[in-house]
């Protein structure tokens, strides 16, 4: 019944609904911030990552500058000096992203001769340019530090003759900048899989000679000293720790395609990890004048370590939250409902219990007053008539005696009854003591009827009665009293109505008495 | 009469030029970093704009000055730092006016270059396309509206950065970006038949941002870095620095830049 009531309803809805609104606004806000934030983290990361390769390209670059240095002082083909210089490196752990340094000289053809006497010469005794053959302009490479027998093996390479090393040396030649080579594999490695490398280039020019135009650097050049790199010994080397819940990869040049990848963060294996929801930044960064791309991926683990999570934590205790305060209201307010309509019926009973006889359910003395009151207000403003009968029960109390207070009651009740279904439905029949009763009779047309209803009831209770097998039968003594005739007022009325009564009584009982008349209307 | 007050007037004026660059503190090696982008500066020909300008700077100061070449967001940095005294073609903004200063010598203006086939026909289509990507230097800034569309496209991760002009290019050509914002520097690599075949230049409606000779404030002091505006004035003054943007520029360009 309560849910059924609209307006009950109404208040914890529009509390759901206001909750809702609520929790969805700050889901959004904090959606927001989380993705900003995250965002921000992203892009620091990725500038760190770039900073950090940056940092140790220079930080070789520098390294090479040193070698170049020496040159300014030293031929090419001091070996010594070279080897010293490179001994002083330390190339330890920290250097362990290069491979190799080594220096490579210029040769014309009509060179070859004297430069493999002179390399032989200096102890290389089987040194030869290769790959051989006949080409206008030849860079072997003379020396390589550390040294060790693979990079014997591999001195005299022309690395001229290969085009991707080519393109660097020329960049780094006419701009007297260091160059970086694009993905090669290094002449060094002779390992079963080739490792992506790269090789840095750093241009000798003839000593005291003007490298102000391009014009002059091509005609003062004397040759190259270089540094190569593993990419993934490259990347190991860098400083600061990378976030394991990223995944890069390095691509060469500016489009990432498969052969192009140099470098990746994490095994093949690994890439199902990424969310669908990643971040992924793209960044082309120059390297020695050289295009790397960069590709950086959120995996699940990033999204999670910056608090994506806290907007879903919003979402779902700010519904659960706003649930549990709508019932709360619907609890509050059917419960004082609920508190509402008990007080209702007990009031009910109370005044039930106030104005009724509590053995017969008829009214009592004080709502019979009340109704009585209500007739005569009536009356008085219409004119109209109404009749009081008081009856009472002849020798009631020997069926007490004889019979005990239980059957008197059910007799009681007996004649409660049949009064009530004697009487019309607009009369009144109260209880006003032990045996006696009173019946109102409003809106009167004449006297007579009221004699006429007493008969009906004084016949009615001389009706035998049978109370738990035993029969008993009881007679009434009755006093009709009419308004206005016999009386203006309650307390008359109730008087001439007892009168009459009691001269019914008198009159050997079982009979009707009206007052004005002071006669007996019936007698046995 | 007329012969000697000349000859008076030139020394009073030569000698105050000359107390002006020697009005420099030139007791200790300053540093001044160029970058790489398209006629300011080329590494492949150690040539450009911004290196002309360096080496009449250097001449006119007197001072020993070395030149290195780096990455603009480092360039920024180390001027931040104040471990780095100069760089060149600066421009400023809020954040950067608290730890540069700045002498002006040229303006211009900045366009959105877009493929074709992304079939958009101002910079607030390119924005509102949705999918298209924007190409940009890292740590650059550009005019008004530019600057507006690149913060708008980095928040919806539609931004490819870079740490030159080069590799936009090429990814402009794979169609891994759509638009890169550019400046009449980069007019040369337009040249290129294929980029010009399939490319369009859209203009932002801003005013020229004037650029200039970026000082840190932590390496100079005010005064210092007024002398050195001063000699930056002085090459605009004489014609020199016209000049200088006459050899890379038609000349109605190069006197439209050095209006501002």
């Amino acid at each position: 019944m309560l849910i059924k009531s609209p307006r009950l309803l109404f208040l914890p809805l529009a509390v759901l609904v206001v909750c809702l609104g609520l929790t969805c606004l700050s889901w959004k806000h904090e959606h927001q911030v989380v993705d900003n934030a995250l965002r921000a983290q992203f892009d620091y990361a990725l500038r760190e990552i770039v900073g950090q390769i940056e940092q140790r390209a220079l930080a070789y670059e520098q390294t090479l500058r040193g070698l170049q240095g020496l040159f300014a002082s030293n031929s090419l083909m001091n070996r010594q000096a070279v080897r010293d210089y490179v001994h002083t490196l330390q190339l330890d752990a920290n250097f362990s992203g290069i491979q190799t340094i080594g220096v490579i000289k210029k040769v014309l053809p009509h060179e070859i001769a004297g430069h493999i006497a002179e390399m032989r010469r200096l102890g290389l005794a089987g040194y030869q340019i290769h790959p051989e053959g006949d080409r206008d302009f030849y860079a072997p490479v003379v020396q390589r530090e550390p040294e060790s027998s693979a990079s014997l093996a591999a001195l005299g390479l022309d690395t001229w003759a290969d085009p991707v090393r080519r393109t660097a040396m020329e960049k780094a030649r006419d701009s007297g900048m260091p160059a970086l080579t694009g993905k090669v594999k290094l002449a060094v490695d002779h390992g079963e899989e080739v490792k992506p490398g790269f090789i840095m280039y750093l241009p000798i020019y003839e000593q005291g000679k003007p490298r102000d135009s391009q014009i002059d650097r091509r005609k003062h050049l004397i040759g190259w000293v270089y540094a190569a790199f593993f990419m993934g010994d490259f990347m190991a080397s860098l400083y600061g720790s990378r976030p394991d819940d990223l995944f890069l990869e390095i691509y060469d040049d500016a489009d990432p395609v498969k052969a192009a990848l140099m470098y990746r963060s994490s095994s093949t294996a690994d890439t199902p990890q990424i969310a669908e929801t990643a971040l992924t930044a793209r960044e082309y960064m120059l390297v020695a004048g050289h295009t790397w791309t960069l590709m950086l991926r959120t995996k699940e683990a990033f999204l999670d370590r910056f608090g994506r999570n806290s907007a879903s934590v919003i979402a779902v205790t700010g519904g659960g939250m706003s649930l549990l305060l709508s019932l709360l209201v619907w609890a509050m307010i059917s419960g004082r409902s609920r508190a509402l309509q008990l007080a209702e019926e007990m009031t009910e009973e109370l005044r039930q219990m106030a104005q009724h006889d509590p053995l017969t359910g008829l009214p009592n003395r004080a709502l019979f007053s009340h109704r009585v009151h209500h007739e005569l207000a009536f009356a008085r403003r219409y004119e109209g008539y109404f009749a009081m009968i008081f009856l009472d029960l002849d020798n009631f109390k020997p069926i007490n005696d004889n019979h005990g207070h239980a059957v008197g009651d059910r007799v009681l009740q007996e004649v409660a009854r049949r009064l009530k279904e004697t009487v019309r439905a607009s009369d009144t029949v109260g209880r006003i003591g032990g045996d006696e009763f009173v019946v109102l009779i409003p809106e009167l047309t004449k006297a007579e009827l009221a004699v006429g209803l007493a008969e009906k009831i004084r016949l009615a209770v001389r009706q035998p009665y049978r109370i738990d097998g035993i029969e008993l039968s009881l007679s009434c003594s009755l006093g009709v009293a009419v308004y206005p005739e016999d009386g203006m007022d309650e307390i008359s009325l109730s008087k001439a109505a007892d009168e009459a009564m009691y001269r019914a009584k008198a009159n050997g009982r079982d009979g009707v008495q009206i007052a004005s008349r002071n006669e007996s209307v019936t007698a046995l | 009469m007329i012969v000697r007050t000349f000859i008076q007037l030139w020394i009073v004026f030569g000698l105050t030029s000359m107390s002006l660059a020697a009005g420099l503190d030139c007791s200790r090696p300053y540093t001044l970093a160029l970058h790489d982008h398209g006629l300011l500066y080329s590494a492949d020909t150690d040539t450009g704009i911004d290196k002309d300008v360096a080496d009449e700077l250097i001449r006119r100061s007197g001072c020993k000055v070395t030149v290195s070449l780096m990455a603009r967001a480092r360039i920024w940095q180390l001027i931040e730092s104040g471990a780095l005294d100069f760089s060149l073609s600066g421009i400023a903004n809020a954040e950067r006016d608290k730890f540069a200063a700045f002498a002006w010598y040229f303006s211009n203006k900045y366009y959105l270059l877009v493929r074709k086939d992304a079939g958009v026909s101002s910079h607030i289509d390119f924005v509102q396309s949705g999918k298209l990507k924007l190409g940009v230097i890292r740590s650059f800034r550009y005019s008004e509206s530019a600057n507006r569309m690149v913060d708008q496209m980095h928040a919806a991760n539609r931004i490819n950065q870079s740490s030159g002009l080069a590799p936009l290019y090429q990814a402009l050509m794979l169609n891994h970006i759509q638009g890169m914002i550019i400046e009449p520097f980069d007019y040369p690599t337009l040249d290129e038949k294929q980029i010009r075949d399939s490319t369009t230049i859209i203009e932002f409606n801003d005013p020229a941002v004037p650029h200039g000779l970026i000082m840190s404030k932590k390496a100079l002091l005010p005064a210092e870095q007024e002398k050195w505006r001063a000699l930056i004035n002085g090459m605009h003054a004489d014609g020199t620095m016209r000049r200088i943007f006459e050899k890379y520029f038609k000349p109605d360009l190069a006197a439209a830049m050095m209006d501002f």
